[in-house]
């Protein structure tokens, strides 16, 4: 079951990042939080702060799916579970890169 | 004994009572695929006759061939039906079918819970049809947005039809989901590790996952409008707290994994034929694996590009076109790889290859016209025009039909045994073909031109006739395709004309027994060591009849298989399934009192029904296991296995696992809706709060900690060999103190009429309180089934899968009393 | 332009900024489009006839998996998805000194329109609008969801209750356009259209002064 797990983990915690990145948006635009809550920090900051730490995390998993210790004794788990390790740190760049290059709010 | 008398013997064990009695009590998985299958089919043939009217309807401007109102009933019905009660089934169908086959098993997980699936699938079915005959079916589209499927807007029945309709049907989705899932981790082949599972298995497996998650969203959803239109609770009212936009995203959810629960099987069917039809093997197993893993969860994150129109920020449309962009990738490994693998082979243009070539060109448009749709300028003008309508028919035509009729045929010689005589098939796949392209292709060319979707008639002056009656045309074409399959598929079963056991030359498992599949698949289970096994050792077949494999001599009566090792297929427990029985299809018709009873508001027989289903979920799990104690049992190759009843991860453990998957992500979208509604929706913050009381509080998160510590206490102490009683005595203890902790919510929450935030809370409070009925009731049946001798210090399986229930609740019911006391308690 | 592109509800047949960019991205979507699909289309094809050579498997997944199954698209769909982010970017209604603001409201069925110049002024089922200055179009609704579309001007935009999403619409030249709701909303759903007249200088000053043009 772990070998399963090894499997899911990356794009998991992508669409966890994804959904959350979408939902910080969300609630910035709705409470109009620039100046307030964050103390003074811009919107975009906090978006992009949340983007990298996304990156982070999965760039972390790949380390870990790589690790000697903590990787899989198949290697074809190996194999799958680095496929969808590179995944997840893909899908995070590309359909969060919008934090960066886009007008928010509007 | 030879290979004849234990065919015998098996068959005498596993098969199913025989004529039509057989249909309402058998649990076997041959019988309930082909059910599922047949029943899909004719509800394809409904979806098309609908479709028929529809070109009818549009053939011609000003058309008096329906009126509007019979009109919006009759697309959404062709809608609804096709997505809900042919694809899905169709899937669970084959699924059912051919997993223990080409998993080189006797049967599935949970045998009586097919059956239940099945029959919840045909009554649920049965009541929109009953809507249809009847002129009540809903009529807001498939999508039955809010206001519009509202109290206000559509007072009528139709609405609810649908809601509780498909809720219905839902059920069978979930539970072949939890059984598919636990077949394929569980239930193989000894020696079947992972890398050796058929690519099938990993599509079907992903696939049970998605709907585990998938589902739960949307059945939320139709609860809460449900809720709303019968006892004005305003989910979805913007002047009372609520948001029609909820509406959208729950169902957007659901609706875009659906769409790839629908591909994903099509593309295992793909890599399973395909291969086979090149004589060669299939390119790049390990990368679809990986790019099937990601198209699931990317899929996940696609769902707002159902609702680029809706006025989300830009920012917000642009992660969901970047995602929906990147989406494309992992779909086009998966057509490389396949296109590969027929310069890797040598491909043959046999039935099966010409509607996988039907696949190739009519799903590559659908995706490439999805891609443009993913460009969110682009997707501004084609929104709600016929160019949608055309891409989805594309997709799902393309990506699942096809699939589907390549599988058809492939899997034909199985079902029936026979070879094909008649040769009506090429000649079916030609008008299917070309019917399908002239009524789909040139509408993407009238939606640019303006034409929307969901209209039922339109203008001359507009301009669109030549196309919408060219389109009309084609579709007779199709029609006639279809039929012409249809027929060839019966003339092949009636045709006497025995066929070869392996006309395909295949190398997966399927193919090593006899056809049509006897009642217990192998005489006994092979041992793998490859990924074409049949391949390896073409007389397999021979030898397993013989006896040479695993669980060759049937013991006394007992339908017996054995499960394996998640990752590396070593057995490690013996399952003796139950027989055939009247429970399933009782309890699906007293489920089905129960949603009827919702549906035309006869409130008093809900709890009747409640406590029926109840009463027979007793009965259900008592029928299982035994009060005395197995030891463990050879299974052949001299392999001794405990028996499931003395595991503490037997299979039920395993179901309960996935099914509390699926449970908390209906909980987790209830609580992103009472989040979304909190900070997005207009109309907020509510006029009064729920007032905290620490005691309440304190009380209830006393009960969700003691709980489960109170069940590790009695599966410990069980083992040990003491009692589990006063374990389980002071979990039920915690159980009902949680209990009373939702029903003060339920009871205290400002008015749930008046404002979404009352509503909510009551909705919370009720699945907390429901939640916590279920642990007790759980917790209470243990008890008795210690006291009858059930349980033992080494029949121990029955603990740890109450423990789960226990432990989910605490952890529910601690978020359900924290969402509701924390908002004051702060303050 | 193509003859069978003419149409009064045709998004191909522009007559405004925003309708106009993208149908230019709908040209250079199809030609891309209908060229990936021939050449999948040719490697679908290919492999039917007899060969006798064979790349081993290692250069087979480099060629069909890495290379076009991996490569081929992330870097067309980089480009695309790059060009779509600054379409949308320049569909923004941003602050501008020349906007006109109005509102639409749609009910069953019958859109009302309103005009921030002229406040109590409204028009039932045709906008008004100048020619040649960019309008911003604030949608509500007052009972379901509906959607305020006119294809030659620009995309479409729902109206979702208890919001106001604001579209940017601009016509190059004087005349009439015509609008649909485009969100099924029940029995009248099909015949649920407006027009939009867009006046020049002169005949927008003219309908600001309550004079019928």
């Amino acid at each position: 079951m772990t070998d399963i797990l090894r499997i899911l983990i990356a794009p998991l915690v992508w669409l966890a990042a994804f959904s959350s990145i979408y939902g910080l948006h969300g609630i910035i635009c709705a409470h109009d939080v620039a100046g307030g809550t964050f103390g003074g920090a811009q919107p975009r900051a906090i978006l992009v702060g949340a983007y990298g730490f996304a990156i982070l995390m999965q760039v972390a998993l790949i380390i870990v799916l790589y690790s000697q210790r903590l990787t899989s004794r198949s290697g074809f788990v190996r194999f799958v579970s680095r496929a969808t390790g590179w995944v997840g740190l893909v899908a995070t760049v590309w359909s969060l890169l919008p934090v960066v290059v886009t007008t928010y709010c509007l | 004994m030879k290979a004849l008398e234990r065919h015998r013997k098996l068959t005498a064990i596993w098969a199913s009572e025989s004529g039509f009695r057989g249909w309402f009590s058998t649990v076997n998985h041959n019988d309930l695929g082909r059910m599922f299958l047949v029943t899909a089919f004719f509800f394809f043939l409904v979806g098309g006759l609908l479709a028929m009217l529809i070109r009818a309807q549009l053939a011609t401007p000003h058309s008096a061939f329906a009126g509007p109102e019979i009109y919006n009933q009759i697309f959404t019905m062709h809608g609804t039906i096709m997505m809900f009660l042919f694809a899905i089934p169709t899937f669970e169908g084959l699924a059912i079918y051919l997993l223990p086959k080409i998993l080189g098993t006797r049967d599935l997980a949970f045998p009586r819970l097919t059956a239940y699936g099945y029959w919840c699938y045909a009554f649920g079915g049965s009541m929109l049809l009953v809507a249809m005959v009847f002129g009540i079916a809903p009529d807001g589209g498939w999508f039955m947005y809010p206001p519009l499927s509202g109290p206000i807007y559509s007072p009528g029945i139709n609405t609810d039809f649908w809601l509780i309709g498909i809720t219905f049907v839902e059920i069978s989705a979930i539970a072949a989901a939890v059984e598919i899932t636990v077949s394929i981790l569980k239930y193989r082949a000894p020696g079947m590790s992972l890398d050796k599972m058929p690519i099938f298995a990993w599509y079907a497996l992903i696939t049970a996952l998605m709907i585990l998650t998938g589902f739960p969203p949307l059945i939320l959803g139709s609860v809460l409008l449900e809720v709303e239109r019968a006892f004005g609770f305003p989910f979805f009212q913007v002047e009372l707290g609520g948001d029609s936009l909820l509406w959208q995203h729950l169902f957007w959810l659901f609706g875009h994994p659906e769409v790839y629960i629908i591909f994903l099987p099509a593309a295992g069917v793909i890599s399973t034929v395909l291969p086979v039809m090149c004589r060669t093997t299939l390119l790049g197993y390990g990368w679809i694996v990986a790019a099937a893993v990601a198209l699931a969860f990317l899929s996940f994150g696609l769902w707002v590009h159902h609702m680029f129109t809706t006025g989300i920020p830009h920012m917000g449309l642009a992660f969901f076109s970047a995602a929906s962009t990147l989406v494309a990738v992992p779909t086009g490994v998966q057509i490389f790889a396949w296109i590969g693998t027929m310069w890797k082979g040598q491909p043959e243009l046999r039935l099966p290859m010409l509607h996988i070539m039907g696949f190739f060109c009519t799903f590559v448009i659908g995706g490439l016209t999805g891609v443009m749709v993913a460009v969110v300028p682009f997707d501004w003008q084609a929104h709600d025009t016929a160019f949608i309508t055309a891409h989805l028919h594309y997709v799902l035509f393309g990506g699942f039909v096809f699939p589907i009729f390549a599988g058809l045929y492939y899997w034909l010689p199985h079902f029936t045994g026979q070879r094909r005589f008649f040769r009506l098939g090429e000649l079916a796949f030609g008008l299917v073909f070309v019917g399908f392209h002239v009524t789909f292709l040139a509408m993407h060319w009238v939606g640019l031109l303006g034409q929307r979707r969901r209209i039922p008639t339109y203008a001359p002056e507009d301009g669109w006739t030549a196309i919408n009656l060219i389109s009309s045309v084609g579709s007779f074409v199709l029609a006639i395709g279809i039929a012409m399959i249809l027929i060839d598929v019966i003339l092949h079963a009636l045709t006497a004309n025995r066929g070869l056991r392996n006309p395909w030359g295949a190398g997966t498992l399927e193919w090593a027994m006899i056809t049509p599949a006897p009642a217990y698949n192998f005489a006994s289970l092979p041992h793998v060591t490859s990924r074409e096994p049949l391949a390896d050792d073409p007389d397999l077949a021979v030898r397993l009849a013989r006896g040479e494999g695993y669980l060759g001599t049937p013991r006394q009566d007992w339908r017996e298989t054995l499960t394996v090792d998640v990752a590396t297929g070593r057995p490690d427990m013996h399952v003796i399934y139950p027989a055939n029985t009247r429970l399933p299809i009782i309890m699906s018709a007293i489920t089905g009192v129960f949603f009827l009873s919702l549906l035309l508001k006869f409130y008093w027989t809900v709890p009747i029904a409640v406590v029926g289903v109840a009463l027979l979920a007793w009965k259900w799990v008592w029928m299982l296991g035994r009060t005395d104690d197995l030891p463990p049992l050879p299974v052949g190759k001299g392999v001794v296995l405990e028996t499931a009843a003395m595991s503490n991860r037997s299979p039920g453990w395993w179901g309960s696992v996935f099914l509390l998957t699926a449970n908390a992500t209906f909980f987790g979208s209830l609580l992103f809706g009472f989040a979304f509604l909190w900070t997005v929706a207009p109309g907020w913050p509510p006029p009064t709060w729920f007032v905290t009381s620490p005691l309440e509080l304190g009380l209830g998160i006393l009960g969700a900690v003691i709980g489960p510590i109170a069940m590790r206490r009695a599966i410990n102490s069980n083992r040990r060999g003491g009692g589990a009683l006063p374990g389980l005595f002071v979990a039920l203890c915690g159980v009902l103190a949680v209990a009373l902790a939702c029903v003060a919510i339920m009871l205290r929450t400002p008015s749930p009429t008046e404002h979404a935030y009352g509503a909510t809370l009551f909705v919370l409070g009720g699945y907390g309180l429901f939640h916590a009925a279920l642990g007790a009731l759980m917790v209470i049946f243990l008890w008795a089934r210690v006291r009858r001798g059930f349980v033992s210090q080494t029949r121990q399986a029955e603990l740890p899968i109450v423990g789960l229930w226990v432990s989910y609740l605490s952890a529910i019911g601690t978020l359900v009393l924290l969402a509701a006391h924390l908002p004051t308690l702060l303050s | 332009m193509l003859s069978g592109c003419e149409g009064v509800l045709s998004t191909v047949d522009p007559a405004g900024p925003a309708a106009r960019i993208i149908a230019t991205l709908w040209w250079v979507m199809l030609i891309g489009a209908a060229a990936i699909f021939g050449l999948v289309m040719v490697l679908l094809v290919l492999p039917f006839r007899a060969r006798s050579v064979r790349d081993g498997e290692v250069m087979q997944v480099r060629v069909w998996i890495v290379g076009l199954g991996l490569i081929f698209p992330m870097a067309i769909l980089a480009a695309l998805l790059a060009y779509g982010l600054i379409v949308g970017e320049r569909l923004l209604p941003r602050a501008d000194a020349d906007i006109v603001s109005v509102g639409a409201q749609g009910r069953r069925w019958a859109w009302t329109f309103t005009y921030d110049e002229v406040p109590g002024r409204t028009t039932q089922n045709n906008l008004h609008i100048p020619a040649g200055r960019p309008v911003d179009v604030a949608i509500t609704t007052a009972d379901v969801i509906h959607s305020f579309w006119v294809p030659r001007l620009a995309g479409k935009l729902d109206a979702i209750p208890g919001r106001s999403n604001v579209l940017r619409i601009e016509a190059d030249a004087p005349g009439t356009y015509q609008g649909l709701s485009a969100e099924f909303s029940g029995a009248g759903y099909d015949r649920f259209t407006f027009t939009v007249t867009a006046h020049d200088a002169a005949g927008w000053q003219a309908f600001l002064k309550g004079q019928q043009p």
